[in-house]
């Protein structure tokens, strides 16, 4: 038996390799639950259509944030516990230890964030549920109720984010961190659609919302692994998330309805609704991008001044792209005029520069959740 | 540990039990009509609700004399202020297959909504418009109200945002963070 210091330390190190990762997959399968449960939701609406509380679809998305909410919960009270017992909490278990209510709770700060999200996703789904009962179902995405769920999604997944960003060190940290921006990449569009409720008599806010965002999460990506392949890696994972859903979301609604013995409505555009939101150019967008930050490498520019670049670019091509995708993809969708194009690709490329200006700051910081130092203990 | 697992498969089937009756839907009861003549055609169209209200979902059938069978059409809804949706052609009702309609579906605004139909059928083509749909203000809190509750969370992940990048600045600035892996 090995009872030197460094074996000592290599078992230690191993052991909170594993305890970090059960609860941060729990969390990322929690979500991936919801996303399930959401492109699932959506296609029904569009191609079925009878709405109760108690659709599967709507058990997926309830469950999903149900288990992000108790493993966050549950990591929390361990945490604590720990702490009370004078035991050193780790910090590459969901980052530095945050207090709640005094000193009363010891939180890390992804997992309180997942978990507060969790939680306002159950209060808003009371909202949720009240709404319909004044209004009926009618399945509009865009009501307030809606947006305030999907927040509390976005707001749960920006803290799983937090927690494998913090086990920067593991590969499974890394690569859960990409597996998170993905998922919050594929929400961003629907979310996006609350933009409905702007005036878009001169450009497409929901063209321009849903670039800016997959601009900023692309930049995370590259922030975050700050060497190449952040930017595209995010963006391949976000490829295989969409081709998995543009199957399933159809064939999901389509065997749902078989299951509860309801006819198909008779005029579906046969598109799958929510993968079609997610933009097909990202990943030549996302490339180009790498490309930007490869020439600003050799050139030895500073790799956040290259990220404004190439955000505002993609950007630009983003928000020109999506109007298009749109009538490549529905028959009877008409291509705006050209003058409507230009403002919507402009407006695009200047929400870009910001998105790639901040997404590679927000990269950085969440690096920064990770430890500095072999060692370092979690309380701030 | 097998024992959780029972319980969970318990719940589990309750959900589904309960969410069986749930799934039984709501036939749809017809409650108001009103009679539109597209050229040779005739057309009731009924409400499950009346009078309307904004924003509050209902069922709409659009029935043609003499049934569908034999014809088609298309539907386009103009908003008080004369802007046009999407023309969209006339299909079944999901849950009343032998009429055209549209099954839980709002007047998005308050005001008098058009509704102009075209029919297509062995007597020739034919349009019809049902002229000022009264569309009565919206129920429950106003819009303002509702966009402020809902927004919550955004508010306060834009507090979380500020807090972070104004903790971490000094750290990032100048030096670059190392790549690991």
């Amino acid at each position: 038996m090995d009872l030197t210091a460094s074996g000592v330390r290599t078992t230690s190190v191993a052991k909170q390799a594993r305890t970090g990762l059960l609860p941060a997959n729990v969390v990322l399968g929690g979500s991936l639950l919801s996303l399930v449960g959401l492109t699932w939701d959506i296609q029904w609406h569009s191609d079925v259509g009878p709405d109760t509380f108690f659709t599967l679809p709507h058990l997926f998305l309830y469950a999903g944030s149900a288990v992000v909410g108790l493993a966050s919960l549950a990591v929390v009270l361990l945490t604590t516990a720990a702490r009370r017992a004078g035991r050193p909490v780790d910090p590459r278990i969901g980052g530095r230890v945050v207090n709640v209510f005094g000193r009363t709770f010891a939180a890390p700060l992804g997992y309180l964030v997942s978990g507060v999200g969790a939680a306002t996703f159950l209060l808003y789904g009371l909202w949720d549920q009240w709404w319909h009962g004044l209004y009926g179902f009618d399945a509009v995405i865009d009501s307030p109720p809606h947006i305030g769920l999907l927040l509390s999604i976005t707001v749960s997944l920006i803290g799983t984010t937090a927690v494998f960003a913090a086990a920067r060190e593991y590969r499974w940290g890394r690569l859960g961190t990409l597996a998170s921006l993905t998922v919050l990449l594929t929400f961003g569009p629907v979310l996006a659609l609350g933009l409905q409720q702007v005036p878009d008599d001169y450009a497409d806010a929901v063209s321009i919302g849903c670039s800016m965002m997959a601009v900023l999460l692309v930049t995370v990506g590259a922030g975050f692994r700050r060497r190449p392949g952040g930017a595209a890696g995010t963006a391949a994972l976000v490829l295989v998330v969409q081709g998995i859903f543009w199957w399933f979301s159809p064939w999901a609604a389509k065997a749902y309805a078989d299951l509860v013995d309801l006819p198909l409505r008779d005029a579906i555009s046969g598109v799958p609704e929510m993968p079609s939101l997610t933009p097909l150019a990202l990943l030549p967008v996302a490339a180009l991008m790498e490309l930007g930050y490869l020439a600003g490498r050799r050139r030895g520019w500073r790799a956040g001044r290259v990220s404004v670049v190439a955000g505002g670019i993609a950007g630009a091509l983003l928000g020109l792209s999506l109007p298009i995708q749109r009538v490549l993809l529905y028959t009877g969708a008409h291509l705006p005029p050209a003058w409507y194009l230009t403002t919507t690709a402009v407006l695009s490329g200047l929400f870009g520069l910001l998105g790639g200006f901040a997404g590679w700051r927000f990269g950085g910081m969440l690096c920064l959740l990770a430890p500095a130092k072999k060692g370092e203990t979690a309380d701030a | 540990m097998r024992k959780t697992l029972l319980a969970l498969a318990a719940v589990a089937g309750l959900l589904f039990a309960t969410a069986a009756p749930a799934n039984a839907y709501e036939p749809v009861n017809i409650v108001h009509t009103e009679h539109v003549q597209a050229g040779p055609y005739g057309m009731t169209v009924g409400f499950s609700t009346w009078p309307l209200k904004a924003m509050q979902s209902l069922d709409f059938t659009f029935i043609p004399d003499g049934g569908i069978d034999d014809k088609s059409g298309t539907l386009t809804m103009i908003n008080p202020e004369g802007g046009k949706n999407r023309t969209q052609p006339l299909v079944r009702h999901p849950r009343k297959r032998e009429v055209w309609g549209l099954d839980v579906r709002s007047m998005p605004r308050p005001g008098e909504w058009t509704f102009h139909f075209t029919v297509n059928g062995p007597a020739g083509s034919g349009t019809g418009d049902l002229r000022a749909l009264p569309v009565l203000d919206q129920p429950g809190p106003p819009m303002g109200l509702s966009w402020a509750i809902s927004t919550l969370p955004l508010i306060g992940l834009v507090v979380l945002v500020v807090v972070a990048w104004r903790r971490t600045r000094s750290r990032l600035r100048g030096g670059e963070l190392p790549a690991i892996g």
